[in-house]
């Protein structure tokens, strides 16, 4: 669906906000997000994915963020808290469920501020209905799902089943493998989301335990250069702040067929949001480095996935490759937008895709089977679910058993 | 806003619609002391509007629009209902977002708007019907006053889902029926006004708007209220004349029957301390300016 | 396999989407096949309210909005002069030798209008309905009734006879305002002390509808399709 894309080494355009330069009153310096990413001095810090979400919207210059309690994000969400107190937010409390807390995000968007919250599990199907209503406002708000299992039963540990449900709703989708990631996709995700032809919501999904409370190394800019303001008269839709014309203007108004208006506006509405979807890619791949990376894909056994799953590929790949199997890997970044071609060019000379999940309903791998050709070759799994870890050495095992290879006994492998 | 962010544009000021020109010409804004006896001598701020004929929810709009101490400066929350379809004809920024989120929707908002304007007073009022307040948005409307958020909420109250075809709802009296209610109404009718008193809220006042100064005087009060001293719950009866089986002309008829003396719709009022003081001094206050206002215009002749 | 396409164009609370039941109802009991459905978007009085019936020899399946219809009927002439219409003009996918009834004392149509429709050859039939619920119904609620019986008149998709039994149905049992508002129920119990005399009035509108427009049929040298 999507054009051929070229990699080069562009950047996206830079900020032009008036206050480039400027100091806040934390005494950090307004700066463009490539000069933070490409430009500042990074220095390691071994952190937890929750402690990395305080260090990303530490310098992310948001104007509200709306909280609740639901594990695996209640630490995260607390420690935005203290940023609030400390005065690097500017607005923050505590909402009563997560539907009401999405509509009060809601309302601190349409008031022109940015806008940062998180949520998990059941939180995100309580919360649902706000997503698509975020979506068809053209609210940038950032949600950060800490994915969790979905009740029933009740889990609190990690399962990506809820990113299913998200895909339809208008937001874009990406899909945070590390804390290192993960820091980087909010930020990053700031900037594509509020772009004026983009100016949908963003949810960047992570692994809960496996990212927010696991401490891993990260790489971190300086914590005195922030994100550029978000600039709410760059929107593409007039701010609920009465200090623009034209006055008469109502924000979600009913464009079903009425008296008034045809519902090709509702219809034609549903596709600008697809459309202000897709649109973000150019803004995307400079910055993410492209929807998906790639290792090795001119081998035949090919691992696909994203999150997770592709950490723990990566270590299933070596165990495989100390017993000469050489496997590649593509991990997938944004789920929506989708990377199409890149994911049909990237599998072009595989015979076996194996796409490791955790959830039951194999969600990537259908989106992934609906869109190569001869998509027998896609191998559906290995999946866990419910917070099951996926130890490496099952992938390597679901592996051997499809390819007919010999699998050592338990306890006996490597 | 200040009146000047909507002065036309001089080129092009002949082809917008003459309604728009109106308004930007001779509608009361910057105006301390507007009121409802501005109607008919100055551009009001809605446009006609679609409802019913003699639909009170009408009425309580012009009123409500003319009322408001600083509509250029003001922005309204609303909620999925009759008055969701009026609201594209009201010259004041509004919100329309899920059924029954609106106190959800208009605390972030007002946060946001004292964030980005420390120095403006922007107020934010909830507009929604009874289904929205009551039954779908209860927890969000009650919570908005337990944080104490400083924005107005305004029920039309009708006793019903009026735009659904009249479905029973929390503030419906009990014994009524209707639709999915056709044994009558199990239980009485919520006593919503006592819980926005319980739950914060430093004005409360309910009444029906067949008096235009009463419902100008409940506005002023509950929006001037708010911006100083807490959140503020205004209930006006605007009874669904379809829905209860009366013809277009009884509206009117049917509110004054019910604020007769034992009706559920007297008016009352319930006032903190603090929101007294503040009253008391406002009224003291417009007293002083208008006397000297008169003073000075005297002396010029 | 033949089948006779109806669109109602009115406004809420006229009765439209009773009226294409009512037509459904009663070429069932004709032995036919047939679906109706309403289509409106504000749920508001006086907003324009659509509603289709399909009638058939042969199960019918499609459902929706008619965009290609075979008759339409106008019940109100806000419709035409205000485009309370879901289409413009509301004649939009008339099919060739169609049938168009409108609610109205006056010719509403263009000279565009007529040219157009008389190069599809369609007929249009301009019946004041309005004026004869009154007479007859003793209200205008009884509209529908006579726009049901003129459409019954001149096309003969319905018996009268069904259209009894199925008025029966409807308005037998208990007093149901289509959209059920409380108003019209009570318009309606204010006028008729005994439903039987509701029942009566309405077919007395649906017969003197069905007379006019049976004899305007005759003097149009129509060509019937039978369904």
């Amino acid at each position: 669906m999507n054009k051929q894309v070229e990699l080069k080494n562009k950047r996206i355009v830079a900020s032009d906000h008036v206050k480039l330069g400027q100091k806040n009153q934390k005494g950090q310096t307004y700066t463009d997000i490539n000069d933070i990413f490409y430009s500042a001095k990074q220095t390691p810090n071994f952190l937890t994915g929750s402690e990395v979400i305080r260090a990303a919207i530490k310098v992310a210059s948001v104007g509200t963020s709306v909280a609740y309690p639901i594990t695996p994000q209640s630490e995260a969400a607390a420690l935005i808290g203290e940023l609030y107190a400390e005065g690097y937010v500017d607005e923050y409390f505590r909402g009563e469920s997560e539907f009401a807390v999405m509509g009060q995000c809601a309302g601190s968007a349409f008031g022109g501020h940015r806008v940062f919250t998180t949520t998990a599990g059941p939180g995100t199907l309580r919360a649902m209905e706000n997503f698509p209503m975020w979506a068809g406002s053209r609210l940038p708000i950032q949600v950060c799902v800490t994915c969790r299992g979905i009740n029933s039963p009740l889990s609190i540990q990690p399962d990506t089943l809820e990113m299913h449900y998200l895909l339809e709703t208008g937001m874009l989708v990406w899909h945070a493998e590390t804390a290192q990631d993960l820091f980087d996709f909010i930020l990053k995700g700031f900037i594509v989301a509020e772009q004026p032809d983009v100016h949908v919501p963003i949810a960047v999904c992570c692994d809960g335990f496996f990212v927010t409370h696991t401490k891993d190394t990260v790489e971190l800019p300086p914590e005195d250069i922030c994100l550029t303001p978000y600039d709410p008269y760059r929107n593409p839709q007039p701010v609920m702040d009465m200090e623009t014309a034209p006055i008469r203007m109502m924000r979600d108004p009913f464009v079903m067929k009425s008296n008034y208006i045809s519902y090709a506006t509702h219809a034609s509405w549903q596709q600008e949001i697809k459309a202000a979807v897709e649109r973000s890619r150019k803004h995307t791949i400079p910055l993410l480095n492209g929807l998906i990376d790639e290792e090795n894909t001119d081998r035949e056994i090919l691992i696909v996935g994203s999150g997770t799953a592709v950490s723990q590929s990566r270590e299933a790949i070596r165990l495989l490759e100390a017993e000469g199997v050489k496997v590649g890997l593509v991990k997938i970044k944004t789920i929506r937008p989708f990377p199409y071609e890149e994911v049909r060019q990237a599998t072009k000379n595989a015979k076996h895709i194996f796409v490791p999940e955790f959830n039951v309903a194999g969600w990537l791998a259908r989106e992934i089977k609906a869109n190569i050709p001869d998509n027998e070759r896609v191998y559906v799994g290995p999946q866990v679910a419910g917070g099951m870890t996926m130890p490496s050495e099952v992938i390597v095992e679901e592996i051997k058993k499809h390819l007919g290879m010999e699998v050592a006994t338990r306890g006996t492998l490597g | 806003m200040s009146k000047e962010k909507i002065v036309l544009c001089e080129d092009l000021a002949d082809v917008m619609p003459p309604e728009y020109q109106e308004l930007v010409e001779s509608a009361t804004f910057g105006d301390q002391d507007r009121g409802w006896k501005d109607i008919g001598s100055s551009k009001e701020l809605i446009e006609q509007h679609s409802l019913c004929a003699g639909c009170p929810e009408s009425i309580a709009f012009r009123y409500i629009l003319a009322s408001l101490p600083a509509p250029e400066d003001t922005v309204f929350v609303g909620s999925t209902g009759c008055t969701s379809l009026v609201f594209p004809h009201v010259a004041v920024h509004n919100i329309h977002s899920l059924f029954g989120n609106q106190n959800a929707i208009a605390s972030g908002l007002k946060r946001t708007l004292k964030s980005r304007f420390p120095d403006v007073e922007k107020d934010v009022v909830v507009l929604a019907g009874d289904g929205a307040t009551v039954d779908i948005g209860l927890d969000m409307t009650m919570q908005s006053w337990f944080r104490q958020e400083k924005f107005t909420t305004i029920c039309f109250d009708n006793e019903l889902y009026a735009n659904t075809g009249g479905q029973e709802s929390g503030l419906m009296q009990k014994g009524f029926v209707a639709k999915m209610a056709p044994k009558g109404k199990n239980f009485e009718k919520v006593r919503l006004a006592e819980i926005a008193r319980e739950a914060g809220c430093a004005y409360v006042a309910v009444l029906t708007v067949s008096k235009p100064n009463r419902v100008e005087q409940v506005i002023k009060n509950a929006v001037l209220v708010a911006r100083e001293v807490g959140p503020t719950f205004v209930q006006l009866y605007t009874p669904c004349i379809l829905e209860i089986g009366k013809q277009s002309m009884e509206g009117l008829d049917e509110m004054k029957d019910s604020e007769t003396i034992g009706g559920r719709f007297v008016q009352k009022e319930y006032i903190s301390d603090e929101a007294q003081k503040l009253l008391d001094s406002i009224k003291e206050e417009t007293k002083t300016r208008k006397k000297a206002a008169k003073a000075a215009k005297a002396a010029a002749k | 396999m033949s089948r006779m396409n109806i669109r109602i164009s009115g406004l809420g609370g006229q009765g439209a989407v009773t009226a294409a039941h009512l037509l459904a109802m009663a070429a069932n009991k004709d032995g036919k096949f047939s679906i109706s459905n309403p289509f409106f978007g504000a749920e508001k009085r006086g907003a324009p309210a659509e509603s289709y019936a399909r009638i058939g020899t042969e199960r019918i399946y499609d459902r929706g909005e008619l965009v290609f219809p075979d008759v339409i009927m106008v019940f109100h002439p806000q419709v035409i002069t205000m485009q309370k219409s879901y289409t413009a003009p509301f004649y939009s996918g008339i099919k060739e030798n169609g049938l168009v009834i409108i609610n109205t004392s006056a010719d509403l149509l263009s000279d565009e209008d007529h040219k157009t429709l008389a190069d599809l050859n369609v007929a249009v039939l301009n019946h004041d309905a309005t004026k004869l619920a009154l007479e007859i119904g003793k209200t205008e609620l009884s509209t529908n009734m006579a726009m049901i019986g003129a459409c019954a008149g001149v096309t003969n998709i319905v018996s009268l006879k069904a259209l009894d039994g199925a008025l029966q149905d409807r308005f037998g049992k208990r007093y149901v305002a289509s959209g059920g508002t409380a108003t019209l129920d009570e318009a309606i119990k204010k006028k008729y002390a005994k439903k039987e005399m509701l029942l009566k009035a309405n077919m007395d509108t649906i017969i003197k509808g069905h007379e006019l427009a049976s004899e305007w049929a005759k003097t149009q040298n129509l060509q019937l399709v039978e369904v």
